[in-house]
């Protein structure tokens, strides 16, 4: 029987109170105890920013990495063991900004893994400049005169991308967001969750109550509908759609490199034999 | 002689030579001649060369070759040169014995470089010509099979026939080097063959080294693929890669081997993820590589840093070309020696190596992965252009380890596994490294400055202790780093060289021994961290002069040597023009600072 609790870390949290992190957190830990996966069972790799430090506040095996580089790495790992069950904790700066090549190759490739984007519009670690999914007009310190680019939409790009598992959460709706988890990681191939967080600190437009008067469930009521989800996707005004708004299968990644069907390769033998036959062919 | 036979509808070809006798001299007792062959890129001139250097290789012959040629996939020049000898030979030679020239530019650019006495093969006509010289439409042959594509097979097959070599070898080595291929283009290529080799079969050029034949010395193949194999020697699970020159070659041997090997081979969308796809694989627990240039690598440094303050093994090859920039993309250099030795965030222990020859490449391949993995540290090997694409001749076997050593602990080896600290602090600075998820030793890994458990802290003292414990691995490690091979290392002059600039060195130092200078040599592989103590020992005679012969502009390890031993360089002798060193530009640039 695995607990939440069983995840519950020593190492003293960082962020500010009332961060909409602790939300995401407390999800992710009702999600694998749900799940039945202890935290030695589960590697949770992340890249830099305020959501890339959440393996440090869970008991689990962690690689908290560069910033915007979180799903190479992960790629590499699933390419050494791909029995490794992985969750990626990302940011909107660090996935969408930083790490935007790596997004867009990640859903081309369909890494087996769970990719939770913490956004919350906002840069918090380098405090409080525009990120990619600030709104138009967003005044920060460094953006006096507005955000003058079009917000970034996580989903619909990886809706268009091909993506197999697109879903919005919100941090504030922590029961919702927990089978969001456990039906992304229950999904095998990439699943993209896109969290509205709201950020305490930073973000004095798109606030807790901001979020929590427009978010409403609203599933795609045929998954593999394209058009709805991307309906879905594209819904941000008054209202704002969080559930899981496409899923089809597809093959992922490692499952499709012939020579893994024999197993993990981390598990596999060295054979000089099979070497020296090489050079003699050569 | 005048041979026209264009009306006979075969093949328009004439033979121009004022004197008959000169074509028809005694055969050297010491093989040494050099073969060059040009035309445009798209016409195959690699795959000819190939063919060329397995023939002669077949024939009992020491063979080096390069392959020359533009960033371009049609048109432009390239050529492949190659030097056959009966005694070993590690660099190319800057006179051409037959020259095969498949289009005009061939000709006008290299006739130069032919001797006195040599003897050229040309798709044109000339108008006047003081050279030995057989025309052949080598295009026009190949129409007749079907295709100008053959033009190159049609060429190397004259080549042969004039250097005296006999059909049937031709046959068999077109058989083996096109198998797999459909039976009609092995036919067609043979009948190329044919035609080239009889267009110019009542030539007799002066030198016929294959009336000469003995046993085969021992394999020939690329800088490339012996680096691969010492990949695979490695038990290398996992490459990744972006596309780049000269690079590529090495992950497409690798790519060719993996349906034989636990081994997957990844395109990254760029060098940021390749490398951080090595890290993740390495961390995972496969050993993992990637190969580079010069400008993949700086898109990597970012990444290097990630796997030193992380202290996950990496390996990365980077074979460099001239920059800045993109720079010349399908040529030579050793620019990269200082950027490597210091790339990326802060400073912190790594491992440069710069392999000279093929069993270097092979044997240093296996070192980095091993110390990388032993120290946890990141490993990079400099290898350039000239040694990747160049073709040379491996006397020695090359030997796969029985077994390949891990430097990997679990659960079993730790008393109380659900504690496990990744960074413990350890008299030698590496701490026992396990997987994640392998068993109940939880893995936790930050590139933030972090504590012993692997969480991030600011404490002074802890960021002192974590520096130092890395550092601290340097000592060890140094000891692991091999001395610079010498040759005469008592002479006067001693020449300094690093990577695959030594076989080019080497026969500079035995010509300058010849014409009774006293000329040595040390020839370096392991450049960091520098064995400073051997070096200064190798040194240590003040009235001794020191030439650095590099193929950068700066004088990179002339300045390395100087600071990490105080002892100066008294020359250098640089080139930086993206084109191997010839033994006699450094003979004669040792020459003339010797006079001074």
């Amino acid at each position: 029987m695995v607990t939440p609790e069983d995840f519950n870390s020593d190492y003293q949290n960082q962020w500010c109170p009332g961060c909409g992190n602790f939300g995401i957190l407390e999800a992710m830990k009702d999600a694998l105890a749900t799940q039945g996966i202890p935290p030695e069972e589960i590697l949770i790799l992340s890249g830099i920013g305020q959501a890339a430090k959440t393996p440090h506040f869970l008991n689990c095996n962690m690689f908290h990495s560069l910033h915007g580089r979180a799903l190479p790495l992960a790629l590499g790992a699933k390419l050494a063991n791909h029995d490794l069950k992985i969750i990626v904790n990302s940011g909107d700066g660090d996935c969408y900004g930083e790490g935007g090549n790596h997004f867009m190759h990640a859903i081309r490739r369909n890494t087996d893994l769970t990719l939770l984007v913490h956004n919350n519009q906002v840069y918090g670690l380098t405090k409080g400049q525009a990120s990619p999914t600030s709104g138009l007009g967003m005044t920060t310190s460094l953006q006096p005169d507005g955000v003058i680019s079009e917000p970034f939409n996580g989903p619909a790009v990886a809706l268009s991308l091909g993506a197999g598992f697109v879903a919005r959460g919100f941090a504030g709706n922590k029961d919702h967001l927990s089978s969001l988890i456990q039906k992304a990681m229950d999904h095998k191939g990439l699943s993209l969750i896109d969290i509205m967080q709201p950020c305490v600190t930073f973000n004095k437009i798109n606030t807790f109550e901001w979020y929590k008067k427009r978010a409403y469930e609203a599933d795609n009521p045929d998954p593999e509908d394209f058009t709805q989800a991307m309906n879905l996707a594209m819904e941000w005004g008054d209202a704002i759609p969080i559930g899981i708004f496409y899923q089809t299968k597809k093959q992922d990644f490692t499952s499709r490199i012939k020579g893994l069907e024999k197993g993990p390769l981390i598990f596999r033998n060295y054979n000089p034999e099979k070497a020296n036959a090489i050079l003699e062919d050569s | 002689m005048d041979l026209n036979l264009k009306n006979n509808g075969i093949l328009f070809f004439y033979l121009k030579a004022k004197r008959k006798k000169e074509l028809f001299m005694t055969t050297h007792t010491n093989i040494d001649l050099t073969i060059k062959i040009g035309g445009s890129a798209g016409q195959g001139i690699q795959t000819i060369g190939t063919l060329l250097a397995r023939a002669c290789r077949d024939a009992g012959f020491y063979i080096m070759a390069i392959n020359d040629f533009e960033s371009r996939i049609r048109g432009g020049h390239s050529f492949f040169q190659m030097r056959i000898s009966d005694k070993p030979v590690y660099a190319p030679h800057h006179r051409v014995d037959l020259l095969i020239a498949l289009n005009r530019e061939t000709w006008d650019l290299h006739k130069d470089q032919l001797k006195d006495d040599g003897f050229a093969i040309l798709e044109v006509p000339l108008d006047s010509s003081s050279k030995h010289v057989v025309e052949v439409e080598f295009s026009t042959l190949a129409k007749e099979i079907g295709s100008t594509l053959y033009s190159n097979t049609v060429a190397a097959a004259a080549g042969l026939s004039i250097l005296g070599a006999s059909f049937d070898k031709i046959e068999a080595l077109l058989s083996r080097q096109f198998a797999g291929k459909e039976e009609d283009i092995i036919e067609k290529n043979i009948k190329a063959a044919r035609m080239g080799y009889d267009a110019v079969k009542d030539i007799r050029f002066s030198r016929q080294p294959f009336l000469k034949t003995s046993h085969p010395k021992g394999r020939i193949m690329e800088g490339s693929r012996a680096v691969a194999l010492g990949a695979i020697a490695s038990d290398c699970r996992v490459a990744a890669f972006y596309p780049m020159s000269p690079a590529t070659s090495i992950m497409q041997h690798l790519t060719n081997w993996t349906n034989r090997l636990p081994l997957v081979v990844e395109q990254a969308e760029d060098e940021i993820a390749a490398v951080n796809m090595v890290i993740g694989a390495s961390f995972a627990g496969a050993r993992a590589m990637t190969a580079t240039s010069g400008g993949g690598f700086c898109l990597m440094t970012e990444g290097l840093g990630l796997s030193a303050i992380t202290e996950t093994p990496i390996v990365i090859v980077d074979a460099q070309r001239p920059g800045p920039s993109t720079g010349l993309p399908t040529r030579t250099a050793q620019g990269d020696l200082l950027f490597t030795i210091h790339a990326s965030q802060d400073d912190f222990p790594r491992f440069v190596f710069a392999p000279g020859n093929l069993l270097e490449a092979f044997e240093t391949t296996q070192k980095a992965f091993a110390l990388s993995e032993k120290y946890q540290v990141p490993a990079i090997i400099l290898v350039d252009q000239y040694m990747v694409d160049s073709i040379f001749m491996l006397e020695q076997p090359f030997t796969f380890p029985k077994k390949v050593e891990r430097f990997i602990i679990g659960d079993k080896d730790l008393k109380d596994p659900k504690n496990y600290n990744r960074y413990a602090l350890t008299p030698s600075g590496v701490s026992p490294r396990a997987l994640p998820c392998a068993g109940a030793a939880r893995v936790v890994v930050s590139s933030d400055e972090h504590r012993e458990d692997g969480h991030i802290t600011e404490d002074i003292d802890n960021r002192n202790a974590m520096v130092n414990k890395r550092k601290s691995k340097l000592p060890d490690m140094i000891r692991e780093m091999s001395a610079p091979q010498p040759l005469f290392p008592e002479a006067k002059t001693l020449l300094l060289g690093w990577g695959s600039t030594s076989g080019s060195i080497k026969e500079s130092v035995e010509g300058l021994r010849n014409v009774g200078m006293d000329v040595g040599c040390l020839l370096f592989t392991d450049l960091w961290p520098f064995p400073t103590a051997i070096v200064q020992s190798l040194l240590k005679d003040p009235v001794k002069t020191i030439i650095t012969v590099e193929q950068n502009s700066g004088a990179q390890f002339g300045h390395l040597l100087k600071e990490q031993t105080g002892i100066s360089y008294t020359h250098a002798i640089l080139k930086y023009d993206g084109r191997p060193f010839y033994p006699i530009e450094i003979m004669d640039a040792v020459k003339e600072k010797e006079k001074h």
